[in-house]
């Protein structure tokens, strides 16, 4: 188990140098790139050899890129010259808020998708289910922006019951702590990953459901309940986790339209708008970041896949 | 908040979003909110002006423009930040320039709220006598500050480099066209000008730029400098004060930024981007006895979110928002307003002093160029432009015609007795096809008219257009803008009656200007062919704020992007610049309305201003400069 932990780090660095070495490839190589935005334009020679010095331009492509990543392992991301802030300082006005967001609706989603998705195995091709996959249907089909908006006009115009707009306060905590303006944008999020997740969960349950330790289990005179959170439960979680590890570069990309629909300034609105302005300082530093999130997504859904299935951690027969 | 371009925005390097961008999914968030407010049965209801007894204190919230906070507090800005809301929305509030613009509605010179007399010119010199301000540090307002910022202009302008330099410099104007400047005693500036230019246009184009500067500032890292008096020292003390600039969480607490002589003071400036700012009791300029003590200023991500908020309403609201134009009521006739769609609140269309236009490319690259060269093709084309019909249908009913050069609203003694007649080219599909047919087009409908009799007779299609040519234009336009795209979609359809093809290619803000400065995103080194583009309403006057036309439309000038070239043009321009005689100006504007140098398009609002009925704002202005020390709530 602790070899194949060291051994999956060593492959997460390796993949995320990979990623940085991509990331800041591709957005140097594009049209409207920064060598392209920046350096166009009128400027008189001595103005643009400032410019290049200013931007750390004109060197080989890889001296660049190496001045960047020694400067990223500093921990510096970046400056900013679009919005005058360090990258990391808008980084850290905006992770908490996105994190505290996609990290609560995710697990409201698992929270209900679970249980939901074992009843509707147990239950399977009753009216329970069949009413339940419907509402999957529309939650998984039904446009973030509009669900958010439908949300907003009836809980916060028509009833004031919450808040029209997701919560300001900074940081986490303020976040959290803000329970009634952040109830709205979290439920927008929580339908979605409900959807999906109680799908998921249901194939799973009803998979495991059908074998032979489950008929056993019973016919050794457990309870439905126990042999339902005992052995059901934790099979089906193997494809929970996969997706649960797979979707963390989606909970720090954040939800670009519900951060925008709910004004909080989040990753992926930040994202959205470092691309618009062409910053491309904030859109290295950001996906760099996503990046290393989506290796550790990664790793750490294997490592809870090994966990959660003994045949993996002694190797299969 | 939509807005046009101002000069230091055309410099080829970095293009800012000054102006409200809404998104088409947005839009659609906007129109399903529509639907579902209708659905829900809220009804609309109309605003009343705040009325009753004025209160003195209490804290006013106001909603920024969708996407756009303040950056950069230092009141001398290199390019990449001089945007309006820098200035309108920070600094203005805080650091006043040397003279205020706007007044009554109208652009005009501000006398009460200038920090000095109006100058006085006596040939080529200039007088400028002082009020007596103070800053905050109980220090007075003097020339010596004013000596630092030209001193600084000076110096910056010419050590300028990609970071160091004046958002506002046009080369050949301020600080070029100035022999000499110093102080005379405490309060007075005598500047020297180099040059013939009208009194008017050296006030409201030049001196209109300058922003007093405290001494508390001249210094450098090192300790206290002498850029006020020693042009030498100013760059160093550019680059530390641009240092001072650079992170937005210190401006509150910065004991440099602290020292005001406008009305405001920056209390705080969180990680949101939320501004409070709190009355500066040491301010000497004219409020009245009762008004807000606090003022706050929220960042929206988008248009949306901030009209839910503003219709939410609650225990916090927003006292002073903006209605999305997809929202916006249509006025009954002989209104300027419909009912307002939230009760509690006042609605006050708000436009910008400025043009709005998108040019042709008179430059030689253009393929089309010997057509567009053509004034019969571009009254013809202008013909087809309704502008009438985009205002009722996608502006709602707010906007006014352009009329020409001169911005038609707010209605200013710039406007010649013509423009003020209206619509010079109404739409006219038939008298744009007989302009057409009349100089040799063979007109064909929905396909693409072609040149059927060459040549520079009378009856032919003009010089260099060969035979064959095609009315076959692209028109680069930036997404994100509703009404501007259903407009051109208009513009296309229309054009097609007369079988002129427009390809339409949306892009971002700053693409389409990087398309027509010639080096746009994925376009070859010798530039992106374009013949028509588009970046939204045109061009705003601030802070030139006298419409001379010597930067948009004068040959090589700074703004004219359409590289429009036009001998006579020039020739009355130059004379605009040099008369204060209002008919000078309307000489060559009425020239030039003819001469459809670009496209006119309508003057949209700025924004739908929504403000609760319990606090008084008064009319903003169109230099969107605000003005919160005057507002005050009532009971």
């Amino acid at each position: 188990m602790t070899s194949y932990i060291v051994r999956r780090l060593l492959q997460a660095a390796a993949v995320l140098v990979g990623v940085s070495v991509l990331v800041f490839g591709f957005l140097w190589l594009l049209p409207g790139g920064p060598r392209h935005a920046i350096l166009s334009g009128t400027g008189s020679g001595t103005q643009l050899a400032q410019l290049r010095r200013d931007y750390g331009l004109g060197n080989p492509a890889v001296l660049e890129y190496l001045s960047w990543l020694g400067q990223v392992v500093h921990g510096n991301l970046g400056y900013s010259y679009v919005e005058n802030a360090s990258v990391g300082s808008l980084l850290a006005a905006s992770l908490p808020r996105t994190l505290a967001l996609t990290v609560t609706a995710a697990a409201i989603g698992m929270a209900v998708a679970i249980p939901a998705g074992l009843v509707q195995a147990v239950r399977r091709d009753t009216v329970t289910d069949r009413v339940a996959r419907g509402l999957s249907y529309i939650g998984y089909g039904m446009p973030s922006f509009f669900l958010g908006s439908i949300l907003i006009l009836i809980f916060a115009v028509r009833w004031h019951w919450f808040g029209a707009e997701g919560p300001q306060s900074p940081g986490i905590a303020g976040v959290l702590g803000d329970w009634r303006d952040l109830t709205l944008p979290v439920l927008t999020l929580a339908v979605v990953t409900t959807a999906i997740f109680s799908r998921y969960v249901r194939s799973a349950a009803i998979d495991s459901l059908g074998h032979d330790y489950v008929r056993t289990a019973r016919a050794l005179g457990e309870g439905r309940l126990r042999v339902l959170t005992r052995h059901v439960l934790r099979n089906s979680l193997v494809p929970v986790i996969t997706l649960a590890g797979l979707s963390i570069p989606r909970i720090l990309t954040g939800a670009l339209v519900v951060e925008s629909l709910f004004n909080i300034q989040g990753m992926g609105w930040r994202l959205w708008q470092a691309a618009q302005k062409h910053d491309f300082p904030v859109l290295l530093g950001f996906i760099l970041v996503i990046g290393a999130g989506a290796v550790i997504g990664s790793l750490l859904a294997d490592i809870g896949y090994v966990l959660a299935d003994p045949r993996v951690r002694h190797g299969r027969s | 908040m939509r807005r046009g371009l101002r000069r230091h925005e055309i410099r080829g390097l970095r293009r800012r979003q000054g102006a409200s961008r809404r998104r088409n999914l947005a839009g659609l968030t906007c129109g399903l909110l529509v639907l579902a407010l209708a659905a829900a049965g809220c009804g609309a209801g109309g605003g009343r002006t705040g009325s009753g007894k004025p209160t003195a204190g209490g804290t006013a919230t106001y909603a920024l423009p969708p996407n756009t906070t303040p950056n950069y507090i230092f009141p001398f800005m290199p390019g990449q930040y001089f945007t309006q809301v820098n200035t309108g929305n920070l600094q203005y509030l805080m650091y006043r320039p040397l003279y205020w613009f706007g007044t009554n509605g109208l652009p005009y010179l501000n006398k009460q709220l200038s920090l000095a007399q109006p100058p006085a010119y006596e040939g080529q010199v200039v007088t400028i006598k002082l009020k007596h301000y103070r800053w905050s540090n109980n220090q007075p307002v003097t020339a010596q500050d004013v000596l630092f910022w030209m001193h600084m202009l000076q110096a910056v302008v010419k050590n300028s480099t990609s970071t160091m330099n004046w958002g506002g410099y046009v080369p050949g104007d301020f600080p070029d066209n100035v022999r000499s400047v110093r102080a005379v005693g405490t309060d007075t500036v005598r500047i020297v000008i180099k040059g013939s230019y009208s009194r008017q246009w050296f006030t409201d184009n030049e001196l209109s730029q300058i922003t007093p500067m405290p001494l508390a500032w001249d210094m450098t890292a090192s300790g206290r400098s002498d850029c006020a008096v020693r042009l030498t020292h100013c760059t160093a003390v550019f680059k530390y004060l641009d240092a001072q600039a650079k992170n937005p969480s210190t401006w509150a607490q910065s004991p440099l930024w602290r020292v005001v002589d406008g009305p405001w003071q920056l209390n705080s400036l969180d990680s949101q981007g939320v501004l409070t700012f709190g009355f500066n009791p040491g301010y000497s300029g004219p409020v009245p006895k009762a008004h807000i003590s606090k003022f706050k200023e929220l960042p929206f991500t988008s248009e949306e979110a901030e009209y839910n908020v503003l219709a939410a309403g609650g225990s916090n609201p927003i006292d002073v928002g903006y209605l999305p134009t997809v929202n916006a009521p249509v006025p009954p006739p002989g209104h300027s307003v419909g009912a307002n769609p939230l009760a509690g609140y006042r609605l006050q269309p708000l436009y910008v002093w400025g043009l709005s236009y998108f040019p042709y490319n008179f430059s030689s690259s253009d393929p089309q160029l010997p057509i567009i060269s053509q004034l019969y093709f571009r009254e013809a084309l202008q013909l087809l432009e309704n502008q009438a019909a985009i205002i009722q249908g996608p502006l709602h009913g707010y906007g006014h015609v352009s009329t020409g050069p001169v911005g038609s609203f707010p209605r200013t003694m710039y406007l010649s007795l013509l423009a003020r007649q209206g619509d010079p080219f109404p739409y006219n599909p038939a008298a744009a096809r007989n302009l057409l047919t009349s100089h040799g087009w063979t007109v064909n409908p929905s396909g693409i008219s072609t040149c059927g009799r060459p040549g520079t007779g009378p009856g032919e299609c003009g010089k260099g257009v060969r035979a064959g040519g095609e009315l076959k234009f692209s028109l680069y336009y930036a997404t994100g803008n509703t009404w501007l795209e259903s407009a051109l979609l208009q513009l296309k359809s229309n054009a097609a009656q007369v079988g002129i093809d427009i390809t339409l290619i949306g892009k971002s803000f700053n693409d389409v200007l990087a398309v027509v400065e010639g080096v746009g995103p994925g376009c070859p080194a010798a530039g992106c062919p374009w013949e028509l583009a588009d970046w939204g309403l045109g061009w705003s006057y601030v802070p030139d704020y006298l419409p001379t036309g010597d930067e948009l439309f004068g040959k090589d000038s700074f703004g004219n992007l359409g590289h429009y070239s036009n001998p006579i043009n020039d020739v009355l321009i130059k004379k605009t610049l040099a008369s204060s005689d209002i008919h000078v100006m309307w000489k060559w504007e009425n020239y030039l309305t003819k001469q459809l140098p670009v496209v006119y398009q309508p003057d949209a609002p700025s924004s739908l201003l929504e403000s609760i009925d319990s606090l008084h704002i008064g009319t903003q202005s169109p230099t969107l400069a605000i003005n919160p020390e005057d507002w005050y709530f009532v009971r």
